[in-house]
């Protein structure tokens, strides 16, 4: 009995307890925030990694594409072993390329990656549809355009044409006599037949065919010396025509087409973003002359396949495999062609668990040194409950059990302000790039408009497990060298 | 009978050893009134603490009622420091944190559990406010320590002390951190215990005349017993005006 009395006394009156419980809670604030936010990143990440792969991709080395016509392809897919769980699979041609295109008097010139798809059946596997700007979510994206955009195309067109014409030059108003010849009038005078004008025919824009660029691709990005702030200035939009160049699939000779915007493409994922730009499948194949050739197939699994690398992997990507040759084609999930950065998530993932893991054994130490100052300020209570008959364990049991409770008061407070400051962390991130001026999640590094945070239940109890079993057991050895001490060595303690 | 026979025990201090008892016997008589006196370092307070329980004698045996209590083990010493016997200190040794009743019914809290306090808390409860009738602290219940005079913190502990009912009192000074006024009203309230309620009393004292009052005085030099004074006492006369 005398333990909770003692305990709950000395947690409402002790200056060392609000020190302890303060101790705990910043702790376990702390492992919140970080681990809510370190989630956050890596789930945004693994997404944006996922980004435009299809559950299985199928994938050749051969430049001029896979030799059969991708529906037998596909064919043979459905009648394997793998059939049963393929949904959707949508052939691509994918080949690299660069674009070219006029930006305020630049000839601006970049590397890209032609990706020729198949819109409806793209958008079906994923990673397409979702990402448009305009047609974002849209299930049947198509290349065409605007009006605007047709518009702005046609009127891009005709003052190019103008720009080529040669510049007519005024007749002179006078002759160099200066009065130039008299014109008389002659009322009299037999009129000339009117000179039948030039049946020109009328002007009419090539028909465009549409691309949808990768957003960054089609901004550019500057700093503004006044505010500091990035901005986005678009250095194509759609209407506008660019100049792509690529390989023919046959030899190695370029061939190029010109083409208009109709959409941007945003996955937030740099790498794909600056680089990506989506046609029409048969529009690439007619560029690069390679009939209906394809060099991929995005493959996506059924709804009541289990999902998870450990499943897709032997029995659908494995099994896709066996219908190729060696050297001729490669099948593998998403997690094997992003396997590298998948791998470098959880090395930093598990780098930042055994940095956290030193950061909770300091505290645990902390907590250590403040039960040692406690346990130093209350020896004559523990003299003098010794010798009113409290036992070893029962002296021992009152460090433990205030261990306990302040434990339970600390992660409570902790746990608290770890969601909030988790919950409002870009609002607070704002106030402190107002007050301070400096910005403290740069934008412009990760594409992402907000702190992305996730709070995982499980880590959140794991955490306050971890902080309770730290505060209890740093309690352990005060607490036995409390109750071991003898009541007159206590109450002579001065 | 509370006795104590040829008890040593010995400090050390780095390489010296300073011997503080050195065989000291002795026999407390139910219902008796005993000081012990001597000099500072004559082991007058060791003596106290030995026999409470409190310290351990190098040599010797202590019993009471012919049970031995030198060689108990930790529980069964625990229930007698708790039950037997009842401290008063010079410094009084509240808690600091706690009401003057909480102070007093501690010995009650820590020999019952939970549950155990909760079936019977409010005998206890009573039990405290007749000891606190009786040293005159009514009014001062809630009162935390540092609220008190040195007095009334006596007083507090002098409760505390007699809460379970106990065998002997041990009072080690207790008079030693208070004015002569104050001193001798808690004199007059340990004669009156002793006389009314029959409570067996060890005062160790340095107050020769307030030894004086009491019914017999043994006085320590060298940690030995070398004198004795009285008994005055006559237990039959004592039961008989009970």
């Amino acid at each position: 009995m005398y333990k909770f009395l003692l305990c709950l006394k000395y947690l409402r009156t002790r200056y060392l307890a609000f020190v302890c419980i303060v101790s705990i809670m910043l702790g376990v604030a702390t492992l919140i925030v970080v681990n809510s936010v370190m989630s956050g990143f890596s789930n945004k990440l693994k997404d944006r990694l996922r980004g435009v792969l299809a559950d299985v991709i199928v994938e050749t080395d051969n430049f001029s594409g896979f030799d059969l016509h991708p529906q037998l392809l596909e064919d043979r897919i459905r009648q394997s072993s793998a059939g049963k769980y393929v949904d959707t699979v949508a052939p691509t041609v994918e080949v690299v390329g660069t674009i070219q295109f006029n930006f305020r008097g630049m000839n601006v010139v970049k590397p890209i990656k032609l990706m020729g798809v198949d819109p409806a059946k793209q958008t079906k596997v994923g990673g397409f549809g979702q990402y448009l700007t305009r047609q974002k979510n849209s299930m049947h994206p198509s290349f065409e355009l605007t009006p605007d955009a047709l518009a702005l195309f046609e009127k891009n067109v005709r003052l190019e044409a103008m720009a080529r014409e040669p510049i007519p030059v005024a007749p002179p108003a006078e002759d160099f006599l200066g009065q130039g010849p008299k014109i008389v009038d002659d009322q009299s005078a037999i009129p000339l037949p009117p000179v039948p004008a030039p049946n020109l025919p009328q002007f009419e824009a090539p028909k465009p065919t549409g691309i949808i660029v990768g957003h960054s691709l089609a901004h550019f990005r500057y700093k503004n010396p006044e505010t500091g702030q990035v901005e986005e200035v678009p250095g194509l939009r759609p209407g506008d025509h660019v100049m792509i160049a690529t390989l023919a699939a046959n030899e190695m000779r370029p061939v190029w087409g010109t083409y208009v915007v109709v959409d941007y493409f945003k996955s937030e994922m740099s790498e794909y973003d600056s680089q990506f730009i989506y046609m029409d499948l048969p529009d690439l194949q007619r560029l690069r002359k390679m009939d209906e050739r394809v060099t991929h197939l995005q493959i996506k699994v059924t709804e009541d396949c289990p999902r998870g690398y450990s499943f897709v992997k032997p029995h659908v990507s494995n099994e896709i495999q066996k219908l190729f040759g060696k050297y001729e084609a490669r099948a593998a999930t998403w997690e094997d062609h992003q396997g590298p950065l998948l791998s470098a998530i959880d090395i930093e993932r598990g780098i930042l668990n055994l940095l956290l893991f030193l950061i909770v054994g300091v505290a645990g130490f902390s907590i250590l040194a403040i039960f040692t100052m406690i346990v130093a300020e209350k020896i004559r209570d523990i003299g003098i409950l010794k010798s009113l008959g409290a036992s070893n364990r029962g002296v021992m049991g009152i460090f433990v059990w205030y261990a306990f409770l302040l434990g339970v008061v600390g992660c409570g407070a902790g746990t608290a302000l770890g969601l909030g400051i988790t919950c409002n962390i870009n609002e607070i991130e704002t106030f402190v790039n107002e007050q301070t001026g400096q910005q403290l999640f740069d934008r412009s590094v990760y594409y992402f408009d907000k702190i992305p945070t996730n709070v995982e239940t499980t880590t959140v109890l794991i955490v306050n497990a971890g902080a309770m079993l730290v505060a209890i057991g740093s309690s352990f050895l005060p607490a036995w060298r409390a109750a071991r001490l003898r009541p007159i060595q206590a109450l002579r303690f001065e | 009978m509370l006795t104590a026979e040829n008890l040593t025990k010995t400090y050390r201090r780095n390489a010296d050893i300073v011997r503080v008892l050195n065989g000291v016997s002795l026999a407390v008589r139910d219902g008796e009134f005993m000081s012990i006196v001597g000099a500072s370092g004559s082991g007058k307070s060791t003596l106290l603490h030995v026999l409470g329980t409190l310290d351990a004698p190098d040599s010797g045996t202590i019993s009471l009622d012919g049970k031995r209590l030198d060689n108990l083990s930790n529980r069964e010493r625990d229930a007698v420091r708790n039950r037997t016997f009842g401290y008063v200190f010079q410094f009084y040794h509240l808690l600091p944190e706690l009401s003057a009743i909480d102070n007093a019914l501690m010995p009650a809290y820590i020999s019952n559990s939970f549950l155990g306090w909760m079936q019977t808390r409010r005998q206890w409860r009573r039990r405290a406010d007749e000891l606190f009738e009786r040293v005159g602290l009514s009014h001062r219940k809630t009162h935390k320590p540092r609220e008190m005079s040195g007095g009334e913190m006596q007083r507090c502990a002098i409760a505390r002390a007699l809460l379970q009912r106990p065998r002997v009192l041990l009072a080690d000074e207790p008079t030693g951190n208070l004015d002569a006024e104050k001193g001798n009203e808690i004199l007059e309230l340990l004669h009156d215990l002793n006389r009314r309620d029959r409570v067996t009393i060890v005062m160790v004292t340095h107050n020769l005349e307030m030894a004086g009052t009491t019914h017999r005085t043994i006085r320590l030099a060298g940690g030995r017993v070398v004198e004795e004074k009285g008994p005055t006492f006559r237990p039959r006369l004592l039961s008989a005006a009970v």
